[in-house]
């Protein structure tokens, strides 16, 4: 039975190994100058229909060449200069086995090819992106024998590229180390786009927050470290920044500040200074200019916020929404439904965050 | 990379002696190790030191006598653009904000950063760019914004009010002001200053103090583009016209095409695509006085994706300008090549032209070079101008006389390129142009041509053969110049 079954299988593979196949595979340009998919491995002899997909922003071919004539398919689309874009970047060599033609954002064409064994390069041949945006499609009866896509030098390997380009970069991303407290304007999760991130430090690794800008308010505050960067700053910054470590407040409610009896009008974000590296914040709100800066408790996990209130005549009254698990101590007058009503004429206030 | 080296190396080897190496080289200057030297921004402080501001928020200074670099400020929200204001003092325009950023005890390090103005929106879309800032004579500052790319959606908290009508389209303006030109007056008024822009990276004044705006082909800019841009006008990417004041409450890409082409403001320069650009850059005038070579008083433009800047040739009929463009330093190659990538040019002091350089997840190299006049006079094109029947072209230098008056030399082509909210456009009605007659000026500096068919909305490409100079020791530089004819002369 199990020899009949080899039999079988043996005879079914070497059928396949002769009679055409048929396959259609789609690729995209995803940004970045990449290809979705950088190796296809395929039975030789397939009849690939290759549909590429254009999902960036800016215009790509897709060109298949012969083994090992990348490079030189590259060099000659290059050397059709100002020919280039009514040929679609194509240069007319046997090198070239099939190309699309330029795809515009949004647009997307098709090929066809029979390959043969061996190992083909498919490549963008736009000037200057042939260097970086390829891939290869190997068409093998033994792909076990290929190697690993970590080693293997027909792909653009991103960490490959990146080493060569920056091995003298730091770990912080920048040409000096980096410094608690420090500031980063980002895009962070669970805010408002004009987010500032601030990292402090603290016997518990970093404790860090996030400020909101737009809203002139702290969003929330996390433990054990600052941020993850490496997203947010790759490519063209869509991505968000990264909370390391963990977060245990987040202030549920809105704008902390009720200034006189009137409907009060939207914050506005004044900027702020670094006293010792620690940003004290500084917005308006109702005429009236509010300060805070915000340090960590001497131990364990919390924030300590002080605000410093221009002189008015208006009544101030603090806003802190009461959440299980976390304390909140005002240095003057008392937290009752949700509200610290400032004695008139104060200056300085504290309201100390703590998860005891 | 390799493959430019290859092109410009064998450029290098078939061109005759005489190119623009002979008369300026590019320098690249050395940044600290452990900066990802991605140039959002260059400006010369008063005291002559570079400060230079980079994609993961530092603000550099550099020592161009000691060659040494020091970190000014941090933590800034892709900066895409830098202004000196004093020694200790400089405007930076990040992703949410124009800021005023100090260093107020004089220790060399900023501690003070003054929102200037938050007065747009943003929707989280990584192609809300923001650019700038420039000031002009009166103390005005300028800022533009980029529109969101639907490469990529909004998030869900945005900042400013959130209009779905403009939500629409490739590239569109959800949040305010998106699309614009803002104006900061020295009072501090914020206003929406003009509209319909698409990716304004370049924002820079002429030798006259007048605003030019770079804008990049794409949906509804049939190639890039640069704009004379005055208060009020409506320069043709329609998303941004929700945020117009009085504008109906629709959505902007339901109207006509020839409605929304009524209302808009011609370029006064296109960039045929590919051939001159395909992402221009920031722009600059030649203010050195000739320092930098012949072209003192011209402006300059940057380019992503070729080893070139951008010259431009500017021409006035019936009062609006318009005119033509030229490569510059066109993959020169040299020793040291020109990289590409060139986001940001800055004129230092000693009259050099410094660039930026930046990828952004596009195409580009990064870091920083600077490009410097050795001296001599190339021969290349100085201005080409409209006349009632065609266009006289100046030279650096006279022109040897058999070349100059052969019309074998003069070839030209004339098309245009579609408005319509696709992306780019072909070349349209491509025509050959005859080039009639060709007189030569008695300083044999300017050519005049006889062309038979001039019509307005159109580009005049105009090639030009071995032309030489000083008996066949200087050859032309460049060979193509574009001229973008809006006006006719009458």
């Amino acid at each position: 039975m199990d020899r009949f079954l080899l039999f079988a299988g043996l005879f079914l593979t070497t059928l396949q190994a002769i009679a055409q196949r048929d396959t259609l595979i789609t690729i995209s340009a995803s940004g970045g100058l990449q290809f979705d998919q950088k190796r296809l491995v395929l039975k030789p002899n397939t009849r690939l229909r290759l549909v590429f997909q254009n999902k960036d922003d800016m215009a790509h071919n897709l060109v298949i060449t012969r083994p090992n004539s990348r490079l030189r398919v590259v060099e000659f689309a290059l050397a059709l200069g100002a020919k280039g874009p009514t040929q679609h970047h194509v240069p007319m060599m046997d090198d070239v086995l099939a190309h699309t033609s330029s795809v515009e954002p949004g647009g997307k064409d098709s090929l066809t090819v029979t390959l043969t064994e061996g190992a083909f390069p498919f490549v963008c041949t736009y000037p200057g992106h042939g260097s970086i945006m390829y891939g290869i499609i190997y068409a093998t009866n033994t792909p076990k024998l290929l190697p690993s896509p970590e080693t293997d030098r027909n792909i653009p390997n991103p960490e490959r590229t990146t080493e060569a380009a920056h091995h003298h970069t730091a770990e912080s991303g920048h040409p000096y180390p980096l410094q608690l407290p420090a500031v980063y304007r980002t895009f962070m999760p669970d805010c408002g786009p004009a987010a500032i991130a601030v990292g402090l430090p603290a016997p518990t690794g970093g404790e860090s927050y996030v400020f909101d800008a737009g809203q002139c308010r702290l969003r929330y505050a996390w433990s054990g470290g600052f941020v993850d960067n490496t997203e947010q700053w790759d490519g063209k910054g869509q991505r968000f920044t990264k909370v390391v470590g963990e977060i245990y407040f987040r202030d549920t409610g809105g704008f902390p500040w009720k200034v006189g009896a009137n409907q009060p009008d939207a914050p506005q974000f004044k900027g702020y200074r670094l006293i010792n590296r620690y940003p004290e914040f500084r917005y308006v709100v109702n005429g009236v200019e509010i300060r805070e800066l915000i340090k960590p408790l001497p131990t364990g996990r919390g924030l300590i916020r002080t605000f410093t209130i221009a002189p008015t005549k208006q009544s101030v009254t603090f806003l802190a929404t009461a959440q299980p698990g976390i304390r909140f101590k005002p240095s003057v007058g008392r937290l009752q439904h949700g509200e610290v009503k400032l004695p008139v004429g104060t200056r300085q206030f504290t309201m100390t965050v703590s998860t005891q | 990379m390799f493959a430019a080296f290859l092109l410009s190396t064998l450029l290098s080897f078939s061109t005759p002696s005489d190119t623009i190496t002979d008369y300026y080289d590019v320098e690249t200057i050395a940044t600290p190790p452990g900066l990802v030297a991605e140039t959002g921004g260059l400006t010369f402080l008063p005291d002559g030191r570079l400060a230079a501001c980079f994609h993961r928020g530092e603000i550099m200074l550099y020592n161009p006598k000691t060659k040494t670099w020091k970190l000014f400020a941090e933590g800034l929200h892709d900066p895409l653009g830098i202004l000196a204001v004093s020694n200790q003092e400089l405007l930076v325009m990040q992703r949410p904000e124009l800021t005023r950023i100090t260093d107020t005890n004089g220790d060399g390090v900023a501690d003070r950063y003054e929102t200037v103005t938050d007065h747009f929106g943003m929707s989280g879309n990584y192609h809300e760019f923001a650019f700038g800032p420039v000031r002009d004579a009166k103390g005005n500052i300028y800022i533009s914004l980029n529109t969101a790319s639907n490469g990529a959606g909004i998030r869900d908290e945005v900042r400013g009010k959130y209009d779905p009508l403009g939500r629409q389209g490739r590239m569109y303006a959800c949040v305010p002001y998106r699309g614009w030109v803002m104006q900061i007056t020295p009072d501090g008024t914020v206003k929406p200053f003009a509209s319909g822009f698409r990716s304004p990276n370049g924002i820079g004044f002429d030798a006259k103090g007048r605003l030019f705006v770079t804008d990049n082909q794409g949906d509804w800019l049939g190639t890039s583009k640069l704009y004379h841009v005055e208060e009020g006008k409506f320069y043709g990417h329609p998303a941004s016209l929700v945020w117009r004041d009085g504008f109906p409450d629709i959505d902007p890409l339901t109207l006509p095409v020839h409605t929304l082409d009524s209302m808009r403001t011609v370029e006064s320069v296109a960039f045929p695509h590919e051939l001159i650009a395909h992402s221009p850059t920031q722009l600059v005038t030649d203010n050195t006085g000739g320092k930098f070579g012949p072209f003192a008083g011209q402006m300059f433009v940057g380019e992503m994706d070729f080893s070139r800047l951008i010259r431009i040739l500017p021409d006035e009929v019936d009062g609006q300008i318009q005119g033509a463009c030229i490569p510059f330093y066109d993959h020169a190659g040299g020793k040291n090549p020109l990289r590409i990538g060139n986001n940001r040019l800055a004129f230092s002091p000693d009259g050099s032209l410094w660039l930026g350089q930046a990828d952004h997840g596009w195409l580009g190299d990064r870091g920083i070079q600077r490009i410097r006049y050795k001296g001599g006079v190339p021969l290349d094109i100085l201005s080409m101008k409209l006349t009632p029947t065609g266009f006289d072209v100046t030279f650096t230098q006279p022109l040897d006389e058999s070349a100059a008056r052969d019309l074998a030399n003069y070839q030209c082509r004339s098309y245009y390129y579609e408005y319509h909210q696709a992306y780019g456009s072909p070349q349209k009605d491509v025509r050959s142009v005859s080039v009639s007659d060709v007189t030569l000026s008695t300083d044999r500096k300017t050519v005049s041509l006889t062309l038979n068919d001039l019509k307005i909305n159109r580009i005049y490409e105009l090639k030009l053969g071995n032309l030489l100079a000083n008996n066949g020791r200087q050859k032309l530089a460049n060979h193509a110049v574009f001229y973008t004819l809006n006006r006719l002369v009458k």
